[in-house]
């Protein structure tokens, strides 16, 4: 089976030749009225009492109301105002010629990365990526913290918001000093640990079109074994430097990553319209992306997290609907609202990994304090939801054991979402020089495990 | 139910049709314009608390704004003539900093601002430093207000402030600074004026600075 691209220059010349549309109506007169439309029209309706619901004929019908709502509205290039739209045989067809597993990294480090089914017994493939900006001194050690871990399939580093000590710029020379600088020290870190050829997802420091295509080579940057990501405007949009993305991946030949984030309680309104827009934003992904994996986020307006019962349902119930109806690889990022060495973060951790991995998905851990702070993210984290992602598969848990855990996990933090501990800097928790984790944290860590076995979770060690 | 509270509530609920209609109504009943506007802005007010609180969603935010902004035409002429009386409550000019091409939470604030009085400009996304200055001058806005959503592009905040100070026109424009990477201790070393963690704040703090601005400037004359 082939993988992408799928017509990716016919697909490309529709921003150009679209249907006209401006920024506003697209969302008032198209985006919303839709989503409303097939909300009603399918059904679907979210329950609070199972975060982790069951129901086949949900996930079915998110299926369908995602592909209608996808097809009916296409997806906006606001650069030229034009939609990009599809017919549904060209959807069938793309879906058709997924080939559901890409063999990634490369040498003794190469793994396979591959679609998972509701309740599979096979791991998730885990990417541990702390998800925010870091001291510059600190990138080397965080990226080797993270590169240490067992359960890392993958990795993606910290974000520098410095390079030589110049602050970075998005569009300007100091993005592109500071993603090479990203790609390069990276690519150290990784063989410094004895992981030459693990699966990396960079640079994060590249925002622009322009700094990721710098970065771009298959020695001391990104290799075509390795992969990198493109994005969406809020919400189904696109503009021409994402476009460039797309097009040099390909080009270059290096995996391509869909990073799509559709926001609770915005455009797409409540639980339902939510996990219907993350449904069109994998097929999205998948025909103007290009890409090779889905890697989503769904969060909330206010909090920037997901471990909420209601996020939890948008992830669990997209998550099924995607792994029933297609062969699609997508990654589950987890988006928590406590910072490190809290019992919160783990919890919240256990929470997001459970929900997601019983429904699918594969796992990229952890965003957390709100994904808001410097130098705020640990491997500790992503280490809980690696090890619980696990555990799921390694005891066959079907979704009702996975709801029962998941309510009695976010009973212990759900009260704290909108105040919930900032916790500490990753200096404090690890012994920097060794990239290790000091032991407060590791005492912390098994105690939260421990509870965890109590409450019926069965880890493979 | 009276006009006014069947406005209000048509107004809450994005109904724009009905909410024109009831306005045509208490017009043709000469009720007083000013007294309608306020309850009006008393009214959406409580929807900008009820997003914020989660009871509504953004699409039912905007659907009332829409219908907000409707009535308000509608009412327009009749204000003509009593607009000194209307408190004018500031201009800004309000745009998503260069290189960065997020827009929902400046679209959330530019709409709270509007629909409580303030005239705004949205600039939209990916906007230079210099363009927010020569906005700001062209409509002579009160406030700029800039947001980024990513860590490379936060500094073009920054920019904003230091072509401020370098142009002479620092004191001219209160700045504001949002976005969810950007805190307050981000705002104080950049040296804008404010900063708000949501939008609902955004409107209580720039109408107690426009407060304090027109307080400062009567105090200075």
């Amino acid at each position: 089976m082939p993988a992408p691209p799928y017509k990716m220059w016919e697909i490309l010349e529709r921003a150009r030749t679209g249907p006209f549309c401006e920024d506003e109506p697209f969302i008032m007169e198209r985006f919303m009225p839709q989503l409303k439309a097939v909300i009603r029209k399918y059904g679907i309706e979210y329950d609070p009492a199972t975060p982790v619901p069951s129901d086949d004929h949900l996930a079915d019908a998110l299926w369908r109301a995602g592909l209608e709502f996808f097809l009916e509205v296409g997806v906006l290039c606001v650069d030229t105002h034009r939609i990009i739209t599809f017919e549904e045989g060209e959807v069938k067809e793309a879906l058709y010629l997924v080939p559901g597993e890409y063999l990634v990294g490369s040498g003794k480090d190469a793994r396979l990365l591959k679609h998972r089914p509701v309740e599979d017994t096979n791991p998730p493939f885990v990417i541990f990526s702390p998800d925010i900006t870091c001291d510059e001194e600190l990138f080397s050690p965080l990226s080797i913290a993270y590169l240490k871990e067992p359960l890392a399939d993958g990795v993606c580093a910290p974000i520098l918001e410095e390079s030589m000590g110049l602050k970075i710029k998005a569009q300007t020379p100091t993005e592109l000093a500071g993603s090479i600088e990203h790609a390069m020290s990276l690519r150290q870190a990784a063989k410094l640990v004895g992981r030459p050829g693990i699966f990396l997802v960079a640079a994060g420091t590249a925002e622009s079109d322009i700094a990721q295509i710098s970065i771009s080579h298959s020695d001391w940057g990104v290799r075509t074994s390795d992969s990198r990501l493109v994005g969406a405007l809020t919400e189904l949009k696109i503009d021409n430097a994402l476009l460039n993305k797309v097009a040099h991946y390909q080009q270059f030949g290096c995996f391509a990553g869909s990073l799509t984030g559709p926001i609770y309680g915005g455009y797409a309104g409540r639980a339902e319209g939510t996990a219907i827009l993350q449904v069109a934003y994998h097929l999205m992904g998948l025909l103007v992306h290009q890409a090779h994996y889905q890697m989503n986020f769904p969060f909330h307006i206010h909090y920037t997290s997901n471990s909420s019962r209601e996020l939890l349902w948008v992830i669990s119930a997209s998550h099924q609907a995607i792994a029933r109806n297609s062969k699609l690889i997508s990654f589950s990022n987890g988006f928590l609202n406590a910072g490190p060495a809290t019992e919160m973060v783990l919890y919240e951790a256990a929470a997001h990994a459970l929900a997601s991995t019983v429904s699918g998905a594969n796992l990229w851990e952890a965003a957390v304090a709100h994904n808001k702070y410097k130098n705020r993210a640990t491997p500790l984290e992503a280490r809980m939801a690696a090890e619980v992602g696990h555990a799921c598969a390694h005891m066959n848990l079907t979704r009702e054991g996975a709801n029962e855990l998941v309510q009695k996990i976010v009973a212990k933090y759900e009260e704290r979402v909108a105040d919930a501990p900032l916790g500490s800097l990753f200096s404090e928790c690890y012994d920097v020089a060794k990239a290790v984790p000091r032991k407060e944290y590791l005492d912390l860590y098994a105690r939260v495990k421990d509870d965890l076995i109590e409450m019926g979770l069965e880890f493979p060690y | 139910m009276e006009i006014l509270e069947r406005l209000v509530q048509a107004v809450q609920d994005g109904e724009a049709e009905e909410a024109v209609a009831l306005a045509q109504e208490a017009m043709a009943a000469k009720m007083e314009p000013l007294a309608v506007v306020d309850a009006l802005t008393e009214g959406i007010r409580e929807v900008g608390d009820r997003f914020e609180r989660m009871e509504i969603f953004l699409p039912e935010m905007m659907l009332a704004a829409q219908a907000m902004q409707k009535t308000l035409e509608l009412l327009s002429p009749y204000l003509e003539g009593q607009k000194e009386r209307r408190e004018e409550k500031g201009t800004v000019v309000i745009g998503t900093v260069e290189g960065d091409i997020h827009e929902i939470g400046k679209n959330i604030v530019a709409l709270l601002l509007e629909v409580n009085g303030f005239t705004v400009y949205d600039l939209g996304p990916d906007v230079n430093a210099l363009d927010f200055i020569k906005r700001a001058q062209e409509v002579k806005a009160d406030i700029i207000g800039a947001s980024a959503l990513m860590t490379t592009t936060m500094p073009g905040q920054g920019e904003i402030i230091e072509l401020l100070r370098d142009m002479g026109l620092r004191d001219h424009f209160h700045v504001t600074v949002g976005g969810t990477p950007v805190t307050q201790e981000w705002a104080e070393e950049i040296g804008a004026d404010s900063w708000a963690e949501n939008a609902t704040k955004a409107v209580a703090i720039l109408e107690r600075a426009m407060k304090e601005r027109r307080g400062h400037a009567r105090a200075t004359l």
